[in-house]
C-alpha cells in the first residue's frame, strides 16, 4: 500500500486521536522525538536525532512510587498507561527497542514500569534513503532500509511511502489509515553505510577473553568519564533509584545512570571495583560487544553512530572494534 | 610546505628527541581519527610513534586535564599546549594540582582552530608558558567583544533572563562533560556526585540541572581560563561560556581586571582569598 507524502499530516492526525505521537523534530536546537504539534511536518530527512527515542519507554527521570511515612504509611505505584506512537524511527533505533525489550522483559524479572509503556507503544519505522558519516548499522547486522521489529515499516519512494504492516498492531494502524492508502508498491533506495567495521561471529566470545589485554589501557586514555556516550546511546539502559522526600511525603524515582561515572560502581563503604577510566571503558565496550551477546545472542550496539559523533574526545567504538579484531588476529 | 605542516614536522621531530633522550616519559598531543576533520587526544610513549602527532586546524580538544590522570609520575609528562592549554596548565600549577617540574611544555602558537565558537574570543594565541616553542609566535589580536554577549544578556528583564536560562537547563542532560573536561574542575569528589549528602538531586529536571550548572559556574568563578572546552563538549550545545563570562565580568567589575592563568605566580582565586580593601557594601 502507498501513503502519499501530501497526506502525512492526515495520517499523523489519525494516530493522534488516541495516542501521543512522537516524531523526530528539532526543538530549541536539539533533535529528538517529541510530541507532534499537529502542525509541522516531522523532520524525516534528518539522518538521526541527537537524542535517541528511548525516553519514550525509559524516561531519563521516571517516578515509580509516591509514599507517605508515619503510622499510616502508604505506597502508591505511579504507572503511565498512555498510548504512544513512535513515528519515523530508523532501523537502528527500532533495533535498540528490541535490545531494551530483552533487557527489561526477559529473564527472571520483568520490569513493570517498562512493560506497561511497551504494551502501549506502536513503532512506525522509516527506511533510510541515505546514511550519515557516523552510521555503521549494517556492520552490526542491521539493514538501514528495514526494521523487522517495527509494527509498521515505511519505505520512502520519493512522493509516497510504501507502507507495510509487520505485526497485528501494525495491521490496526493500516486499518486506521484505510482512507488515505492507495494500492501500489515500489522500490525504495537501499543505502549502504560508508563506515564499515568487521564483527566476525566469534568476536564477542574472543573479546570476552581479552579482559586483561593491554588494549584497554590504550583505548581508554582519551576518555573524560562523562556520560555523553551513554545518554545519546539508544540501548544504554542502566538506571539508579533515588528518593525525594519532603516532610512525610516523598517520591521514589529512577533516572538514567552511566557506567562511565565514578560513582556508578561505588559500593557501600566506598570501595570501587572500577576505580579508573580503564575499567569503566572496558565495561562499556564489553557490555555492548560481549556480555549482552552472551546473555541475549545479539550485540548491544546498533551502529547508530551517536556516541562516535558526540564524544568530546572523539573516541570511536568502530575504531575500537577494528583494533580489537586486529589484536585477536595477532593472537 | 605550509606553515602548519612545517610545524607538524617540527613537532614530530622535537617529540621524537624528547622521548629518545628521556626528557619525558610520554607526550600528550593530538592524533588522527577515522574522520579527516577530527582529531583525538593521543599519548605517545615511543620515539618511533612521534609521527602519529598531528598539528592542523582540527586539533581542537583541550589537553591540560589529562595531566591529572597520571598520579605517580615516573618521568615528566610532555604535553602540547596552545595559548588556552598553557593558561590551564598555569591554573593547575597554582592550584597545586601539578608541579611545574613534572611537565614539559611543548608550546604551539595557534591561529585558532576549526571550532569558531571556542576560538572566537581568544586573547592568547601564543602559549603564555613553554619549555620549547614550535614555529614562530603569532600576532595577538585584541578581543573587543569579550563581554558583548553578557552585556546583551544584562539588558534583558529578570523574567526574560529566567525564561532564557530555564530553556537552557531544560535541555541539559547532565552528562557532566562540561565538568569533566574543565581544567579547573579538579575536585577529587564533585559536590554533584555527593548524592547522599543532598547538595544535588539526581533527577533530571531544569531545577536540578540549573543547580548543578550554576554551582559549578560559581565554583569555577575567576579560575576560568576561557578555553571554551565546556561549551565545545556540550552535546546539547548549551551557551555555557556566556554564564562563565557573566561571572568573569562581575568579578572584573568588583575586583579589577583579571585574566586567569597568565603566569605561574598568579594571585589566589578571588573567591578563595580576601583582602581588607575588598568591596564589602553587602555586609
Amino acid at each position: 500500500m502507498l501513503l502519499d507524502k501530501k497526506r502525512l499530516k492526515e495520517a499523523l492526525a489519525i494516530l493522534s486521536r488516541d495516542a501521543k505521537v512522537l516524531v523526530p523534530m528539532e526543538v530549541d536546537g536539539v533533535a529528538k522525538f517529541t510530541p507532534w504539534d499537529g502542525q509541522k511536518l516531522p523532520s524525516l530527512d534528518m539522518i538521526n536525532t541527537t537524542l535517541p527515542p528511548k525516553d519514550a519507554l525509559f524516561p531519563q527521570t521516571e517516578k515509580m512510587y509516591n509514599f507517605t511515612t508515619g503510622p499510616n504509611a502508604q505506597i502508591a505505584e505511579v504507572q503511565g498507561t498512555e498510548k504512544q506512537v513512535l513515528f519515523g524511527v530508523r532501523s537502528c533505533d527500532a533495533r535498540s527497542i528490541d535490545c531494551m525489550d530483552k533487557a527489561f522483559l526477559t529473564g527472571t524479572f520483568g520490569d513493570s514500569f517498562y512493560s506497561k509503556k511497551r504494551e502501549n507503544l506502536t513503532i512506525i519505522a522509516v527506511g533510510c534513503v541515505k546514511t550519515g558519516p557516523f552510521c555503521f548499522c549494517d556492520s552490526m547486522g542491521l539493514d538501514p532500509s528495514s526494521a523487522p521489529n517495527a509494527d509498521v515499516q515505511l519505505a520512502d519512494l520519493g512522493d509516497a511511502y510504501a507502507v507495510t504492516a509487520q505485526t497485528e498492531r501494525g495491521t490496526a494502524v493500516l486499518d486506521q489509515w484505510k482512507s488515505l492508502l492507495t494500492e501500489g508498491e515500489g522500490d525504495a533506495p537501499k543505502p549502504k553505510c560508508v563506515l564499515q567495521v568487521s564483527v566476525p561471529e566469534d568476536f564477542p566470545k574472543k573479546l570476552m577473553g581479552m579482559f586483561e589485554h593491554p588494549i584497554w589501557d590504550e583505548v581508554s586514555k582519551p576518555c573524560l568519564g562523562c556520560g555523553t556516550c551513554t545518554y545519546v546511546c539508544p540501548t544504554c539502559y542502566c538506571f539508579d533509584i533515588n528518593a525525594e522526600k519532603h516532610g512525610h511525603e516523598g517520591t521514589e524515582f529512577r533516572c538514567w545512570d552511566s557506567c562511565m561515572f565514578s560513582d556508578y560502581a561505588r559500593m557501600a563503604g566506598g570501595h570501587n571495583p572500577r576505580p579508573s577510566k580503564k575499567e569503566r571503558v572496558r565495561n562499556r565496550y564489553l557490555h555492548k560487544l560481549a556480555y549482552f551477546h552472551e546473555q541475549h545472542g545479539q550485540l548491544l550496539c546498533v551502529g547508530c553512530g551517536r556516541c562516535v559523533q558526540k564524544c568530546p574526545s572523539n573516541m570511536d567504538i568502530t575504531r575500537f572494534i577494528d583494533m580489537a579484531g586486529e589484536a585477536m588476529n595477532n593472537g | 610546505m605550509s606553515q602548519v605542516n612545517e610545524m607538524q614536522a617540527q613537532l614530530r621531530k622535537v617529540a621524537a628527541e624528547l622521548l629518545e633522550n628521556d626528557t619525558v616519559g610520554y607526550i600528550i598531543g593530538w592524533g588522527a581519527t577515522r574522520f579527516p576533520d577530527r582529531t583525538t587526544p593521543v599519548f605517545i610513549h615511543e620515539a618511533k610513534d612521534a609521527d602519529k602527532l598531528m598539528w592542523n586546524e582540527y586539533c581542537v580538544n583541550g589537553l591540560a586535564k589529562y595531566v591529572l590522570d597520571d598520579k605517580i609520575k615516573a618521568k615528566k609528562i610532555g604535553i602540547c599546549i596552545r595559548g588556552c592549554d598553557s593558561r590551564a596548565i598555569n591554573r593547575l600549577i597554582i592550584d597545586n594540582q601539578i608541579k611545574r617540574e613534572n611537565v614539559y611544555l611543548i608550546g604551539l602558537p595557534c591561529e585558532g582552530k576549526a571550532d569558531k565558537i571556542k576560538c572566537g574570543k581568544c586573547a592568547h594565541k601564543n602559549p603564555v608558558i613553554h619549555d620549547v616553542l614550535i614555529g614562530d609566535l603569532v600576532a595577538e589580536t585584541p578581543v573587543t567583544d569579550r563581554f558583548k554577549a553578557v552585556e546583551d544578556q544584562e539588558k534583558l528583564t529578570s523574567d526574560e533572563k529566567h525564561a532564557y536560562w530555564k530553556g537552557v537547563y531544560d535541555k541539559c542532560i547532565r552528562c557532566f562533560a562540561c565538568r569533566n573536561v574543565c581544567p579547573v574542575c579538579s575536585c577529587k569528589e564533585c559536590f554533584a556526585d555527593q548524592y547522599r549528602v543532598g547538595w544535588q538531586g539526581k533527577q533530571n529536571n531544569s531545577t536540578e540541572n540549573w543547580n548543578y550548572g550554576l554551582t559549578r559556574s560559581y565554583h569555577v568563578g575567576d579560575r576560568c581560563v576561557e578555553c571554551g572546552e565546556c561549551e565545545r563538549v556540550c552535546p546539547m550545545d548549551l551557551p555555557l561560556m556566556l554564564q562563565n563570562r557573566k561571572m568573569l565580568k562581575d568579578i572584573n567589575e568588583l575586583f579589577g581586571d583579571y585574566e586567569c592563568g597568565l603566569s605561574e605566580e598568579d594571585r589566589a582565586p578571588i573567591l578563595g582569598d580576601y583582602d581588607l580593601s575588598d568591596r564589602d557594601e553587602f555586609m
